[in-house]
């Protein structure tokens, strides 16, 4: 049990559920037909903000986790008011080419150490070690030493907030903003005939999005010590958008299991080396050759091993435009 | 000092345009953003690269070579990666993952055989400088302008002139109605990006030339700038992406020269957001609605 407990792969698994919640970032203003590639802009801003706020002013761990959250968002509403005009791929090379403004910005202000980036960010691992030694719980708990104890801790804090954003986006998806969400992705100009005030779902959407990559930034931040702005460079954006088009991206399970796959593949690929990226490479083109919607699509998700007829809304609703068609 | 710095300026910016005209081609035919074409410019430099140093080629040879092997390269793009996709009508999407898995796979590639440290680049060329009384242009620089701007010019007079390129701006326009002409659709889509590709694989060496180093992640920076300029230019809009080229390289040299090197790098994007809150169809870019 000690053996498989080590703290590097506990990290990895708080690293898992980091990794999910970006790819719920992205998933969101996908939802609402939206591709931005802005989230490594907007994951480095919410690490930036709560490493500073930590680190220089000593603020509270969990009070600098939500400002770094929260200022992305602020900065999503600024963003979102030019570049949410475009579509598709003007979109996503106007978001991309924020997170690159936000890179160089980041490399070249005083206050974010430039290029060194900022050491010394208090640990999250340290932070339960503290809370527990308050208690009395020093020695370690049920034969588990105090760093495994922090560092499943951790695991359990970054577990519960992916279970809250994906509890949030199930509930929304059912929802009036989220069916509008929907709508706006299969036609914009149709949603915007039936009286929904378009701009403002595109703007709820992208918002949503740039707040949960500023969190899951945030709690990286506190996960690593240190940032540096090279971390959330282009790769990064590319890697978000994978998590979510490898998994599935029609789904919010998707993108959970996209970033679980990314973040332990590297891992469980060890014994093929330097060739695993290579690899990768070539399984993403034959992915998108053959299941170009992602591992899981909502037909996944409705299989039922032992019912005959598929019940799925959509193909009811495919079933009746074709009827409609036919005559 | 200003003339001076244009020059340069203009030096730099011909290989951005060299880029970024590969990037519009491509979209332009085939409604695709291809992510691996960064990785295809570095593919070029490598290519040259080997040439050079193991073949001993003279320069021209290099660079017709490199135009060659990624022209190669750019084929295979399009018959493994882009063709296969086509066929089953799938989301735009689709297209641009397959063009990233691509690039992963070609930059490790090359990372495997040549490793991650930048290489250097022999330059046979008499480091000669013409002092031409307001400015000293080096032959080096002459070498990379005149390149540049035929390579440049051939495109346009193929587009302009020959059959291909009529055919090329027909597909462009409208793929199925050029089918019906008897325009042979794939081809055009293959030959386009087989050029796109040969001429970032020209911008590579070009590059390499310029600042006498390559490394196998060269391309993610000349990338970025290239869709910036794409954006700036007017999608798909050939003239756009050259004029967008030597202004990017103009505004980029003028701000290290009077501003700071630091925000070098920002100048694209700055640029870019500039044109779409003034002119989102870009600066040569038509009124049209922004489909994507």
């Amino acid at each position: 049990m000690g053996e498989i407990l080590n703290p590097y792969y506990l990290q990895i698994v708080s690293f898992l559920a980091i990794n999910a919640i970006l790819a719920l970032s992205f998933y969101l203003p996908f939802s609402a037909g939206q591709l931005s590639l802005g989230n490594a802009g907007f994951m480095s801003i919410g690490a930036y903000t709560a490493g500073i706020l930590s680190l220089k002013l000593g603020a509270p761990i969990f009070i600098s986790i939500v400002s770094g959250s929260v200022m992305a968002a602020l900065v999503g509403i600024l963003l979102g008011f030019p570049v949410l005009r475009l579509k598709g791929v003007y979109l996503a090379i106007a978001t991309l080419g924020f997170g690159e403004v936000v890179r160089v910005l980041f490399l070249n202000l005083e206050i974010t150490n430039g290029a060194l980036g900022l050491p010394g960010i208090p640990n999250l691992n340290n932070y339960f070690r503290g809370v527990y030694s308050s208690f009395g719980v020093k020695e370690g708990l049920a034969g588990l030493d105090m760093g495994q104890v922090a560092a499943l801790s951790t695991v359990a804090l970054s577990f519960l907030v992916l279970g809250f954003c994906i509890m949030f986006v199930l509930r929304q998806e059912k929802s009036p903003v989220g069916r509008a969400m929907a709508a706006i992705k299969a036609d914009e100009v149709a949603t915007e005939v039936m009286g929904i005030n378009t701009t403002y779902v595109k703007m709820l959407a992208f918002v949503q999005g740039a707040f949960l990559a500023g969190l899951g930034g945030a709690l990286s931040a506190h996960m690593t010590n240190f940032i540096s702005p090279g971390e959330f460079g282009y790769h990064h954006a590319i890697d978000i958008l994978l998590f979510v088009v490898l998994g599935g991206s029609e789904v919010v399970w998707g993108g959970v299991l996209g970033a679980s796959i990314i973040t332990i593949m590297p891992e469980a690929l060890r014994f093929v080396d330097d060739f695993r990226w290579i690899i990768f490479g070539a399984l993403l083109v034959t992915m998108m050759v053959f299941r170009p919607q992602g591992l899981i699509d909502e037909h996944v998700l409705s299989w039922r091993p032992f019912k005959k007829k598929s019940t799925l809304e959509s193909d009811a609703v495919n079933e009746v435009l074709h009827r409609e068609v036919g005559n | 000092m200003f003339w001076q710095q244009v020059i340069n300026g203009l030096t730099a910016g011909t290989t951005y345009a060299l880029v970024a005209l590969g990037y519009t081609l491509v979209f332009g035919v085939l409604e695709i953003i291809n992510l691996a074409h960064a990785e295809i410019f570095m593919i070029g430099a490598f290519i040259g690269l080997v040439l050079v140093t193991e073949t001993g080629a003279p320069l021209w040879l290099a660079l017709i070579g490199a135009m060659i092997g990624t022209g190669l390269v750019g084929w295979m793009l399009e018959r493994l990666a882009l063709r296969p996709l086509r066929k089953n009508n799938v989301s735009h999407l689709a297209p641009l993952i397959s063009t990233i898995g691509v690039s992963i796979f070609l930059t490790n590639v090359v990372l495997k055989i040549f490793g991650p440290q930048s290489n250097r680049f022999p330059s046979n060329i008499d480091p000669r400088i013409f002092d031409l009384g307001v400015i000293k242009v080096s032959l080096l620089q002459i070498v990379i302008l005149a390149t540049s701007f035929a390579l440049m010019f051939l495109m346009k007079f193929m587009l302009a002139k020959t059959r291909i390129g009529k055919e090329l701006r027909a597909v462009a326009e409208n793929p199925e109605a050029a089918g019906l002409m008897g325009v042979n659709v794939t081809f055009i889509m293959v030959l386009t990006v087989a050029i796109a590709s040969a001429l970032g694989g020209a911008a590579g060496v070009l590059v390499g030339l310029q600042f006498s180093a390559i490394s196998p992640t060269m391309g993610v920076a000349y990338g970025l700038k290239g869709l910036a300029i794409i954006i700036v230019g007017g999608m798909g809009n050939v003239t756009g992406a050259m004029a967008g080229g030597l202004l990017l390289g103009a505004a980029e040299v003028l701000s290290i020269a009077y501003i700071g090197s630091s925000y070098r790098d920002a100048i694209a994007f700055i640029m870019l957001i500039a044109v779409l809150l003034i002119k989102p169809s870009g600066i040569f870019g038509e009124l049209e609605s922004r489909k994507g």
